[in-house]
């Protein structure tokens, strides 16, 4: 931790420890970086991809298993040249408001298509890859779908991995 | 996952919104919103902000010197609401005719 989380803004503080109180275990906590791997060209070069926590995934695929007592720890592939519309969320763990009327919110797929059209960066991956958080077991996480995904992404030619949680 | 992806030798970044659950789990590089959960890239229909997070993402790829370092960036919820809540009344609304002769 560090010292700027007591004057942290977030809208919901102490999020890490209500849920670690509920589910005890199940956050996330390292007490070490992993090294930083270096950005080899410049952003107009960067082959981009995005890794999800949203559950997007095209339609008529598997939905994730939102109910699953320990969680759902596979991945979806998500072309990147889909169009919103043509995907939907299968998760039930944030608020997705906002995602129901502008899915780029969260899954912000039409400004990083506009962003490789325009040539501000160099292009995206084929796939983007997208799972499901609130997952109860992060060792599991960490031995299976973590490395499962970046394998998928270092296969995939990504220069950058954009990842967002929701 | 940041941390599997980097071991890989690709550099990761990530907007955050709950800055406590990023500085505990440590991912390499993070942005902190103070933005609602699932609405890590802004709101509905407020394109500039969508595209300023993934760009103020991408770009402290190259900025960042430290694991774990977190970014804040100066936009608060409260702002992003109400320009978003602009930007959609003006879609709605029918284009202004020019004045005619």
């Amino acid at each position: 931790m560090t010292e700027d989380s007591s004057g942290s803004r977030q809208l919901r503080p102490g999020l890490w420890a209500t849920v670690n109180e509920r589910y005890p275990g199940s956050m996330i906590h390292k007490s070490h970086g992993v090294p930083l791997a270096p950005l080899r060209k410049p952003l107009n070069e960067c082959r981009v991809t995005f890794i999800s926590t949203s559950g997007v995934q095209p339609k008529g695929t598997l939905p994730f298993d939102t109910v699953h007592p320990v969680g759902d720890y596979s991945f979806r592939r998500v072309p990147s040249s889909a169009r919103a519309d043509e995907l939907d969320i299968h998760q039930l763990k944030y608020p997705t408001a906002g995602a129901e009327r502008d899915l780029n919110v969260i899954f912000p797929i039409e400004r990083l298509q506009e962003l490789a059209a325009e040539g501000t960066i160099g292009g995206l991956t084929a796939d983007f890859f997208t799972f499901i958080g609130y997952n109860m077991d992060p060792e599991r996480l960490e031995r299976t779908l973590a490395e499962d995904i970046a394998a998928a992404v270092s296969d995939s030619g990504a220069d950058i991995a954009l990842a967002a949680p929701a | 996952m940041q941390r599997a992806v980097e071991r890989r030798g690709i550099p990761t970044v990530s907007p955050s919104v709950a800055r406590d659950v990023t500085e505990h789990a440590r991912p390499p590089r993070a942005v902190f919103l103070p933005f609602m959960m699932g609405h890590h890239f802004g709101v509905p229909f407020h394109r500039e902000l969508q595209r300023r997070i993934i760009l103020e993402c991408l770009g402290f790829v190259a900025e960042a010197r430290e694991s774990g370092e977190i970014r804040d960036l100066p936009i608060t919820w409260a702002e992003a609401r109400k320009e978003g809540v602009a930007m959609e009344r003006s879609l709605l609304s029918p284009v202004p005719r020019a004045p005619e002769g």
